[in-house]
């Protein structure tokens, strides 16, 4: 009797909305969840796990979250997986203000659509279960928050003279022996490890977005040999790893996400963001349905993903670097000096800070690359599943396994 | 594959052991404190050593043997001061179930360990490049080095494995181009086979075959496929093609089961498909058939591909059977 009156006297928890997203450190900030809460009246649980981690869960797990916060370029694994259901775009109420980025693959009709995984090549759910660019009542993930990744240097090593112009090359550059890292996972580090081989002319690639075996096993094989030689110090999972890598001055030069320029300590002009000459790795993220959801849950993923687009989201993203699908509906929560930053590519007109109110940018500073525009129409290549996707993985795991067991030159290899 | 009836023939050598041990010591035929000596048990179940020490291991975890101070089990469980019997198990009558006994009689045939080896050998490659130790594979599966041989004869036949210059059997790795060749061919072989079929193809057969299909029996998309190549491909009075036709799809077909039994989700949309290929055949002219057929195979192709992209999701346990070794 006594627990039954206990249970009557506690909150209906049962009965408490809530909603449950999955996903990476991309998107799932407190500031962000607070903000959904507050606006939408229900709870939202995040789980944050890192890239691989949350791929393998969302395709394995499906029924372990509602809301799935990720890639494109990870939606065929996840999708063909089974795991998501069709986004139908008439419950979508910012669609028509979602950029041409993410609906027709370039921001013009004439911009330069990269290789790899676009994502419109992945957003529409075409007859027969497949994604594809052809437009159509749903789709498979709703465009939300994309960058054009590059890497960080230290201009100490690389110069800092006018007319220097960053390479994907420096990533295997004798100059940085030694203290140079990648990001672990294999949609990505993969690709800005075949950029720097192509940039430096060692290798070349037919299509760098769908690489055949011998092109893999190529590009291994030249990693292989600046690891015996000792080029490579580590390999990172997520920002605060990579942050950490450079606070503990141990990169000269090595993959980057945006938000860990803000986060490497006192002295931002020793580690600074590439503009690359050979343009940017780009990547769109988004969100999806998992397939188990109906009825009123369904409802509140809906509302959230409405939500997503409305413009609150948008201005936190845009405070660690970000770039939003919606990005006029942003623009009205962002200071004009924060837009004319982030956005415009203009020198900071004083200092801005990040999402959680930290200092990020100095007065004076100004965002490598230029505007939205300019980045945009430089895209080289999208982080990418390709068809020997599996095969690439786990030669990309073998070497990653080395470089961690051995981060020093001329150990025992194979 | 080769399956057979018998429920057990499919089950390892040292579980159809434990289960003829463990009813034994449960019906009391075996009594407590007798010394179980691996030796002469393999004499009696006509096997190696091998198994026999995997049956006594899980017999102890049981608590049904135990160790003591000298070789062999005993009977019966732990901490009793049970004494020691030393009978020699062939004094025993043993109560061994007929279906038991058949699949232990006849092991000495590479049909009844074939399936399990060809799911071990297809599944690992997706991991990479493993060499199989001929020696190491007749000691896992307790047969003799002959039996061994033509288990990896058959396994070459369907193209899972290959010899390298060392003459070393080599399986994988398992690549989307691998798949991607394969389905191309079928692309290209099928629909003309299926246009040189059409005076021969089992029409009956079909028809029935449509009839189970709307009535919503389970149907597997492998068994229908299966069906496309016997009632109909098959039927082309070209032999070497339809040679050609099989072997091409008898790698696919193991690789297959071995993503699925990985747990890959298993392919529903094309069961529609096979039902409209086979309502082109049976009732429209050949031609219409042969054309839907090379669309249906490339639809399986992308289907295929995609399937491979989603393996890099399952992650290596580093358990993979003691005859594969990592390259």
């Amino acid at each position: 009797m006594i627990s039954s009156l206990v249970h009557l006297a506690s909150p209906p928890r049962l009965h408490q909305r809530r909603l449950r997203v999955r996903g990476t450190s991309i998107t799932l900030l407190s500031q962000v969840r607070e903000q959904a809460e507050t606006d939408l009246g229900f709870s939202v649980d995040y789980e944050l796990l890192d890239f691989p981690t949350c791929q393998r869960r969302a395709a394995m797990e499906p029924e372990g979250y509602d809301v799935y916060e990720q890639c494109f370029h990870n939606l065929d694994i996840v999708w063909f997986w089974g795991a998501l259901q069709p986004i139908d775009i008439n419950r979508l109420t910012e669609w028509n203000n979602i950029s041409d980025l993410a609906k027709h693959g370039g921001i013009s009709k004439y911009a330069w659509r990269g290789h790899g995984d676009a994502p419109v090549r992945k957003l529409y759910v075409q007859p027969g279960g497949f994604l594809g660019p052809k437009p159509s009542r749903s789709i498979s993930m709703l465009p939300t928050v994309h960058n054009m990744d590059s890497f960080g240097y230290d201009p100490r090593v690389f110069g800092m003279a006018e007319g220097i112009k960053p390479s994907w090359a420096w990533l295997l550059d004798k100059r940085a022996k030694g203290r140079i890292a990648l990001v672990d996972e294999p949609a990505i580090g993969f690709f800005d490890a075949a950029l720097a081989a192509e940039a430096a002319g060692e290798l070349e690639f037919a299509d760098i977005g769908n690489m055949t075996i011998e092109e893999i096993n190529a590009l291994m094989a030249l990693l292989e040999d600046r690891r015996r030689q000792g080029y490579f110090c580590g390999a990172w999972r997520d920002g605060d790893q990579a942050a950490q890598l450079v606070r503990e001055k141990r990169v000269a030069v090595q993959s980057m996400w945006s938000p860990v320029y803000g986060q490497i300590g006192p002295h931002p002009g020793n580690f600074i963001e590439a503009a690359p000459a050979e343009g940017y790795r780009a990547w769109h993220g988004g969100a999806s349905l998992s397939r188990h959801l109906g009825g009123a849950e369904l409802d509140m993923a809906y509302e959230y993903l409405n939500w997503w687009l409305s413009g609150y989201a948008g201005s936190v993203m845009a405070r660690q670097g970000y770039y939003i699908a919606t990005p006029d509906r942003s623009r009205a929560h962002m200071t004009p000096q924060e837009w004319a930053y982030w956005y415009d590519g203009a020198p900071a007109a004083q200092d801005l800070t990040g999402p959680a109110g930290e200092w990020v940018v100095r007065a004076g500073a100004r965002r490598a690359g230029g505007s939205y525009q300019e980045r945009a129409s430089r895209i080289a290549i999208w982080n990418t599943v390709m068809d020997e996707y599996n095969y690439a993985t786990r030669a990309w795991e073998r070497f990653i396994r080395r470089i961690q067991g051995s981060a020093t030159p001329e150990e025992g290899a194979a | 594959m080769i399956r057979s009836s018998n429920p057990f023939a499919q089950e390892p050598r040292y579980e159809l052991i434990t289960r003829v041990l463990r009813r034994n010591i449960q019906g009391g035929d075996l009594p407590e404190g007798l010394v179980l000596l691996e030796g002469p048990i393999a004499t009696v179940m006509q096997t190696s050593r091998v198994p026999v020490q995997a049956a006594l291991r899980h017999l102890m975890t049981e608590g049904l043997v135990h160790r003591f101070e000298g070789r062999g089990y005993l009977v019966g469980p732990e901490g009793r001061g049970i004494a020691p019997l030393r009978r020699d198990i062939s004094e025993f009558t043993l109560d061994i179930p007929e279906a038991v006994d058949d699949a232990l009689q006849t092991r000495g045939t590479w049909r009844h360990v074939y399936d399990e080896v060809e799911e071990q050998v297809a599944s690992c490659q997706i991991f990479g490049e493993f060499r199989i130790v001929e020696t190491e594979l007749s000691e896992y599966l307790g047969v003799s080095r002959t039996v061994a041989r033509d288990v990896l004869a058959r396994l070459q036949e369907r193209g899972l494995i290959r010899k390298n210059p060392a003459s070393h059997w080599i399986a994988g790795p398992l690549t989307a181009r691998t798949i991607r060749e394969k389905l191309e061919l079928r692309g290209i072989i099928e629909p003309a086979a299926l246009r040189m079929s059409a005076p021969f193809i089992r029409y009956a057969d079909v028809e029935h075959l449509l009839e189970k299909i709307d009535s919503g029996a389970t149907l597997s998309s492998q068994s229908l496929s299966d069906a496309l190549v016997e009632l109909c491909i098959s039927q082309a009075p070209n032999t070497t093609l339809v040679e050609m036709i099989r072997s091409n799809r008898l790698l696919l077909s193991s690789v297959n089961r071995a993503l699925t039994s990985l747990g890959l989700p298993n392919d529903e949309a094309a069961i529609d498909q096979y039902r409209t290929l086979f309502d082109l055949i049976a009732r429209h002219p050949i031609d219409s058939a042969a054309e839907y057929l090379r669309d249906h195979v490339e639809i399986v192709a992308r289907r295929n591909l995609a399937r491979m992209k989603i393996v890099a999701v399952i992650s290596e346990t580093g358990a993979f059977a003691p005859y594969l070794v990592p390259q």
